[in-house]
């Protein structure tokens, strides 16, 4: 049995005459934390977004494996490909973007209720998964009325509530600082790979990359080099 | 300067052409609708005999309940116009422009948007004039050339819908803030405090101190006055009492809210209630007024009071007048819907993105903010045709058994209207799915 996540082969995407990504292989593997690195424009974010369902690649195919089967994303319809995202992903994006006019536990809470969930029950989870990211008693205020870092918080507890087996992160430390950022990379990272889930995480920042458990860079759509955090020197190019 | 840039910004933006033509149909729609019912009018103010002050009275109400939404669309026009140009217009300020340069270009493009929309209206109460010619009041019909306005105020009504328009703009961008790094609603919600109720009854009991003092009133201008001070007075009560009253309803929906629709919904009306108030405000007063004289009308109907033709054809004309004033008043939140539901769908593009990269269904988006348009609709619609009928209660009851068919054609109106409002929101939905859309590159 593969002890792969997510397994991408041949894929290409392209916008009009520009084209995003020229054929990338690339195996997630169960538990690790990989951080996708590339200048603007290199095909990062477009890469991601096809690992998880939420752009159609124009040639190539996705594979996702979890305790439930596997399936082949690429050959899933969009509401089906919706479903997944929902049910087996987790996202945090740059900014967050929570629903400013819900609360802490609100934003969480809906991801569950998305699935189904009766809302106490949701609450409940929410509440929990609150608390364990250091946001105990703030559960009740909205998303304008919490810092850059807690919000993010919110946003890897939302990511997280549903159990996700593999979390993607879009630039999920861009709009912090420095001291923020670090604290926010250690809630994410204990939280996916400290509980053995999976972690993608889409990166121009050095210092977040170096925290996760592999690197890719890409360049004008391809991967362009792998590194591994533990031994830097068996750098290999693709 | 600020010409150039505004032809050069006069382009479809990301949001498709939806944003520009919205504005311009409802600027459209709205002068449409005021040249027909000022078209109809102008006939009253013709007539010299014994009823006409009657007839002239009641146009003067219905053009005041008209204007309401109207300012609302006005202003709603304005805040998308602003919106659509987000980026640019924040580049523009990262570029050096001042904030009274990019205020001038908005409120420009929300005149010249009215006025292309006007000429349209104007044209369409043209086209549709032969039709309204053929409504009867007093036996007969109107006739076309009595509904067509004079060819002065024809020319003249796209300048004043374009200055109208620009008058709402600025007002409509003081909740709009414009810097460098976007365009963004201020996120100001004050608290709405009860006081407001007690104020609202002390009004409302001027008002009716004010009707119930009409009839010693002798002269012509003193009984419009008087009237016209008891109908504002209502008016402004409405508006002080309506965002509170949604704001509690709201509160209590989202603390029982089961789905994420329900909570979105909630969510939304108490992120802003005054906002909400400001969509649907216009049709409280419509809907008061109807049940208020459709009990009248029947029961005068049923009891033969009218036993005369004259005073027949005065209740048969009442009648005509609250369809067509309930109708127009329904179209026009209709349209102030359909702009401020693109606006706000344009406003919260990244948002919606990333609830459809989450895998939130766009159903269950378009749900929530249908919601949270029609739940304070009926609430305020609903809510103050019960309070018309429980005001007349006795009266009410009498007509609902003697005159049932006056009560039921103002009820099946009030759901048409609602309908109406309901298809303004089913057209904007391609603006969400585009707003929802994964992001190119």
């Amino acid at each position: 049995m593969s002890s792969y996540v997510i397994e991408a082969s041949g894929l290409s995407k392209s916008f009009g005459s520009t084209t995003a990504l020229a054929g990338v292989d690339l195996s997630v593997r169960t538990g690790e934390s990989l951080a996708i690195m590339g200048a603007s424009g290199s095909g990062k974010t477009t890469l991601l977004h096809c690992l998880a369902g939420i752009t159609a690649p124009d040639t190539g195919t996705v594979g996702f494996r979890s305790g439930a089967g596997a399936v082949v994303v690429t050959g899933l319809s969009e509401r089906e490909r919706s479903r997944l995202r929902r049910e087996a992903f987790g996202f945090v994006f740059q900014q967050g973007l929570l629903i400013p006019e819900l609360t802490a536990i609100e934003n969480v809470a809906l991801a569950l209720m998305l699935n189904g969930m009766p809302r106490p029950a949701a609450e409940g989870y929410a509440r929990g998964w609150l608390a364990a990211l250091g946001l105990a008693g703030m559960e009740e205020r909205r998303i304008g009325q919490l810092s850059g870092g807690q919000a993010q918080r919110v946003a890897i507890a939302r990511a997280q509530v549903t159990g996700a087996s593999v979390v993607f992160a879009d630039e999920p430390t861009g709009a912090l600082d420095s001291h923020t950022s670090a604290e926010v990379m250690t809630a994410l990272l204990d939280s996916t790979t400290g509980q053995g889930r999976t972690l993608v995480v889409v990166t121009h920042d050095a210092e977040v990359a170096a925290r996760c458990s592999r690197i890719v860079d890409m360049r004008d759509g391809r991967i362009v080099g792998e590194r591994l955090r533990r031994s830097p020197e068996a750098e290999v190019t693709a | 300067m600020i010409a150039r840039v505004a032809w050069l910004l006069a382009r479809p933006g990301s949001g498709g052409i939806a944003p520009t033509v919205l504005p311009v149909v409802a600027f459209g729609v709205v002068t449409a609708l005021l040249a027909i019912v000022a078209g109809g009018a102008q006939t009253f103010f013709t007539w010299n005999d014994d009823t006409a002050l009657i007839y002239q009275v009641l146009a003067v109400i219905a053009l005041v309940l008209l204007v309401v939404p109207l300012v609302s669309l006005g202003g709603a026009a304005a805040r998308l116009s602003a919106r659509r140009r987000d980026d640019r217009l924040a580049t523009l300020r990262l570029l050096g422009a001042t904030p009274a340069t990019v205020r001038t270009l908005a409120v420009l493009e929300a005149s010249v948007l009215a006025f292309v929309g006007a000429v349209a209206g104007v044209l369409a109460s043209l086209a549709v004039a032969p039709a309204i010619g053929l409504i009867h009041f007093r036996g007969e019909a109107l006739g076309t050339s009595a509904v067509v306005l004079p060819w002065y105020v024809l020319v003249a009504a796209p300048f004043a819908v374009a200055a109208l328009a620009a008058a709402s703009a600025v007002l409509g961008l003081r909740q709009v803030v414009i810097s460098p790094l976007g365009v963004r609603t201020r996120q100001d919600a004050p608290r709405l405090h009860w006081v407001r109720v007690l104020v609202g009854v002390g009004v409302v009991a001027l008002a009716y101190g004010i009707t119930s003092a009409i009839g010693v009133a002798q002269a012509a201008i003193l009984l419009v006055t008087m009237l016209a001070l008891a109908f504002g007075g209502t008016l402004a009560v409405l508006n002080l009492v309506g965002p509170w009253v949604l704001r509690l309803v709201a509160t209590a929906q989202a603390r029982r809210a089961k789905t994420p629709a329900r909570l979105l919904a909630a969510r939304s009306v108490l992120e802003s209630p005054k906002a909400a108030w400001r969509q649907v405000g216009g049709v409280a007063m419509t809907s008061f007024m109807a049940v208020f004289a459709g009990v009248g009308v029947g029961l005068l109907d049923a009891a033969g009071t009218g036993g005369d033709a004259e005073s027949q054809l005065l209740l048969e004309d009442i009648r005509t007048g609250i369809l067509i004033t309930v109708v127009g008043s329904f179209l026009m939140v209709a349209c102030s819907v359909g702009v401020n539901q693109a606006a706000a769908t344009l406003d919260r593009a990244d948002l919606y993105r990333s609830l459809d990269m989450l895998g939130m269904p766009i159903t269950t988006m378009d749900a929530a903010r249908r919601r949270a348009v029609m739940s304070p609709l009926l609430l305020t619609s609903v809510g103050s045709a019960v309070i018309a009928a429980v005001v007349l209660l006795p009266l009410t009851g009498i007509a609902l058994i003697i005159a049932p068919l006056s009560l039921v054609t103002v009820a099946a109106v009030l759901a048409a209207g609602v309908g109406i409002v309901w298809l303004g929101l089913v057209v904007t939905r391609p603006v969400l799915a585009r707003a929802a859309a994964p992001a190119v590159g």
